[in-house]
């Protein structure tokens, strides 16, 4: 370990939402859940309530049963099953971004059925590139704000731009954080790394990006905590919360050197502009930055894209990390496998549902993976 | 009807002249057709593929290409179909020039076409509807509207020709004409004993949502409307000794469907209405088509919210004085099948009726147990 701001951050893990309550305490101020990261969170955050992103967790499933099919992600159904026993109470409302079709109708049965008092949709366009879909979805995040006001209070332009500032800020401290494990991946365990960024999104934003700037300072005058020798892997998926999965792929000699995970790298990168008005910026963010396999954003090949940025880290292998039942990933996993392919960089497929891994199985395969890229 | 579809199928795959588009079941034909553009649909394909039982083994194809067994089976067994020139039609779907791509279905179709425009290497438009969780915001209609317009120029380019407006009338014209006949032949299953099943209007769907804004449509629907209306005149049933009028949801169960009609018939249960074909009985106003067909695409049953679609099903139990619900939870389709549940319980305390729900999927036969639905939809007859 590497300092106490750290220590303080990873003690965080055994319980996700001890800030958020601890906040709410503190403030008295309203908690907002989401689980999408193109959810504004600068929007949340400017009208005074602290956004939270919902993940589910490794649990077994007691009440969501009774509202969604087993064929839907874990995700959705620990989420829910979260918010129905009451594991979720602490949250005021929670916003919805139109994701997938998995989404769409989670946020229904959710207002229906989990009685939060806030319930706000946000149908941002699943087409890029076009000036139609632009000011759509421009129009879109604006009436989601007026929203947003009408249920949590006034949100002061001069806010919204202070949010902007702050939540750029911690996102470049976290860049900052991947690129100095790129540099020496021994600084810091990858597990603590997604950690940081992970908890970014579940803990008050000023303090978080103090905490950032101490780990930060405490790595550039420390030594390396593990030897860095291990073999450099890329990591793809959606949601990474597999915590003894990645202390496995450690002890099996790899390290993930950089993701493609959206509590990971996919949550920080692309800062929003600061030198246009507050909604045009956020909108000019979620518009460009590396995209989620539920955007169709014709010009991008999001293949080619992650090949070229596993070969830039040095990645010499790749994990796909999936949700089953995840179709939006599931139906890229083929056409990314290639391009990986192409680019000479080996890869494993994994699918997961929270509270049923084997870490035993995975182990088999993972160990399997990085004794091919050693030979 | 046979003949229709064949044809239909010959001319696609026969045509020197005229470009082929691929297009989701839900999207704005009537835009390829006034362009002289043949429609294929694979979904359509898809429910062929089902019903002569060979779904499984093209979804195997796909599947060992890397495509998950999780994802849709329309989309496996069509990728299958594409990789090895197979399917129901001999020697596959003909090849696209382009692909029309419409998400008010679901979300699986973008990826699903987008997956089609790598592997045939053509464009691919993406028509975006946005989801309807309450009401539909000004910004959303006029987002789609713009799409009409985006659409009229990427098929002028794609094709070479001029758009033309009078000929885009006349097609939104035969369009309305045959959507209002389809109404009529739906209608007529409000009468007791009912003309027909929602298993024959799966059948006879297949001209609405293909070839739609033609004139062979318009004139195939009069002769069904004529035919049922008869029927209804000298009182014969689709049923023997109709006991009992069912409403059913999602998508058929293809490879079952025969089986499944005669297992409700034998108990003198009909199912006489679906919320599945009357996804195609849209309103289009001539008067203005863009502006409604804008807002006629985006509002689809599957594009709306579970509250939104309760008030369309409580509808139709009254509509079609229906006794119970029967609702297909279908692996493969999450926009249709999610939410199920809630909405069983909320019909059944809003109306008293009981709900059924069989676990299944459209045209894997892997996902299906015929030993436990027979079981359960005899459980559930006599429970009326």
């Amino acid at each position: 370990m590497s300092g106490e701001a750290l220590d303080r951050l990873m003690k965080m893990r055994d319980d996700p939402y001890a800030a958020a309550r601890a906040w709410k305490e503190r403030t008295g101020g309203k908690v907002m859940g989401y689980f999408c990261c193109y959810a504004p969170e600068e929007m949340i955050h400017a009208a005074g309530a602290l956004p939270v992103r919902i993940t589910g967790e490794n649990r077994d499933i007691s009440k969501s049963g009774a509202h969604l099919q087993n064929y839907c992600c874990s995700l959705a159904r620990t989420g829910l099953d979260m918010a129905l026993d009451g594991t979720l109470s602490f949250l005021d409302g929670t916003v919805f971004v139109h994701t997938c079709d998995t989404m769409q109708r989670l946020s229904d049965i959710w207002r229906l059925n989990a009685g939060f008092a806030v319930h706000a949709d946000l149908v941002l366009p699943v087409r890029f590139e076009t000036s139609s879909a632009w000011d759509y979805m421009t129009s879109e995040l604006a009436s989601f704000a007026e929203g947003l006001e009408k249920e949590l209070g006034p949100m002061e332009d001069s806010a919204l731009v202070e949010s902007i500032k702050l939540f750029n800020r911690n996102r470049a401290l976290l860049a900052k954080l991947y690129q100095m494990r790129l540099a020496s991946p021994g600084i810091l365990p990858y597990d603590q790394a997604l950690w940081c960024s992970t908890s970014s999104a579940l803990m008050d934003k000023a303090e978080h990006t103090a905490l950032l700037e101490e780990i930060i300072t405490d790595l550039q005058a420390g030594t390396a905590t593990t030897d860095g020798s291990g073999v450099p892997l890329f990591g793809i998926g959606s949601v990474m919360d597999q915590w003894d999965f990645l202390a496995m792929v450690a002890e099996s000699g790899a390290t993930f050197i950089d993701d493609d995970f959206c509590n990971g790298r996919r949550y920080f990168d692309f800062e929003v502009p600061e030198d246009v008005p507050p909604v045009e910026g956020i909108a000019r963010r979620l518009w460009g930055r590396s995209s989620c396999p539920c955007k169709h954003v014709p010009s991008r090949d999001r293949g080619a894209c992650l090949a070229d940025r596993a070969t830039a880290a040095g990645a010499k292998g790749a994990i796909f990390f999936q949700f089953k039942f995840c179709e939006p990933h599931a139906f890229d996993y083929p056409h990314v496998k290639k391009a990986l392919d192409k680019a000479g960089i080996p890869s494993l497929n994994l699918e997961f549902e929270q509270g049923s891994v084997s870490i035993g199985q995975l182990r088999t395969r993972v160990g399997a993976l990085v004794e091919t890229i050693k030979a | 009807m046979k003949q229709l579809i064949t044809n239909y199928y010959i001319e696609a795959k026969t045509t020197k002249e005229k470009p082929i588009c691929w297009i989701t079941s839900g999207g704005p034909v009537e835009f390829l057709i006034a362009m002289g553009v043949i429609p294929v649909y694979p979904e359509n394909h898809g429910a062929m593929c089902g019903a002569s039982k060979i779904a499984v083994g093209l979804a195997e194809v796909a599947e060992s290409m890397g495509f998950s067994q999780d994802l849709c089976s329309y989309a496996r067994l069509d990728i299958g179909g594409a990789a090895t020139q197979n399917g129901a039609i001999p020697g596959g779907l003909p090849k696209p020039d382009f692909l029309l791509c419409c998400n008010n279905i679901c979300g699986t179709v973008t990826k699903w076409y987008e997956e089609l425009s790598r592997f045939w290497d053509v464009p691919m438009f993406l028509f975006d509807t946005p989801f309807i969780h309450k009401s539909k915001p000004g910004h959303a209609t006029e987002y789609v509207k713009q799409q009409c317009l985006e659409l009229i120029e990427f098929l002028q380019k794609q094709t070479g020709k001029k758009w033309s407006d009078d000929r885009f009338a006349e097609v939104a014209m035969l369009s309305v004409e045959g959507v209002d006949l389809w109404k009529e032949v739906l209608k007529t299953a409000e009468s007791r004993p009912s003309p027909f099943t929602c298993f024959d209007a799966f059948i006879h769907m297949a001209p609405i949502v293909t070839l739609r804004g033609t004139q062979e449509v318009v004139d195939y629907y009069k002769l069904l409307r004529d035919e049922m209306q008869e029927r209804v005149a000298n009182g014969v049933g689709a049923v023997a000794d109709e006991k009992y009028r069912l409403i059913w949801d999602n998508i058929p169960i293809w490879y079952e469907m025969r089986n499944l009609g005669n297992l409700f018939a034998g108990n003198h249960a009909c199912l006489v209405a679906d919320t599945y074909t009357t996804a195609w009985a849209v309103d289009i106003k001539i008067e203005d088509p863009l502006t409604s067909m804008a807002d006629a695409y985006t509002k689809v049953y599957l594009n709306i919210s579970i509250d939104l679609m309760l008030d369309q099903l409580l509808a139709l139990i009254e509509r079609y004085s229906a006794d119970g619900l029967v609702m297909h939870s279908n692996r493969s389709c999450k926009p249709y099948s999610l939410g199920q549940y809630d909405l069983a319980r909320a019909v059944t305390e809003r109306t008293g009726k009981p709900a059924l729900i069989i676990e299944a999927d459209m045209t894997d036969s892997r996902a299906f147990s015929e030993a436990q639905t027979r079981e359960r939809v005899d459980a559930f007859i006599e429970s009326l």
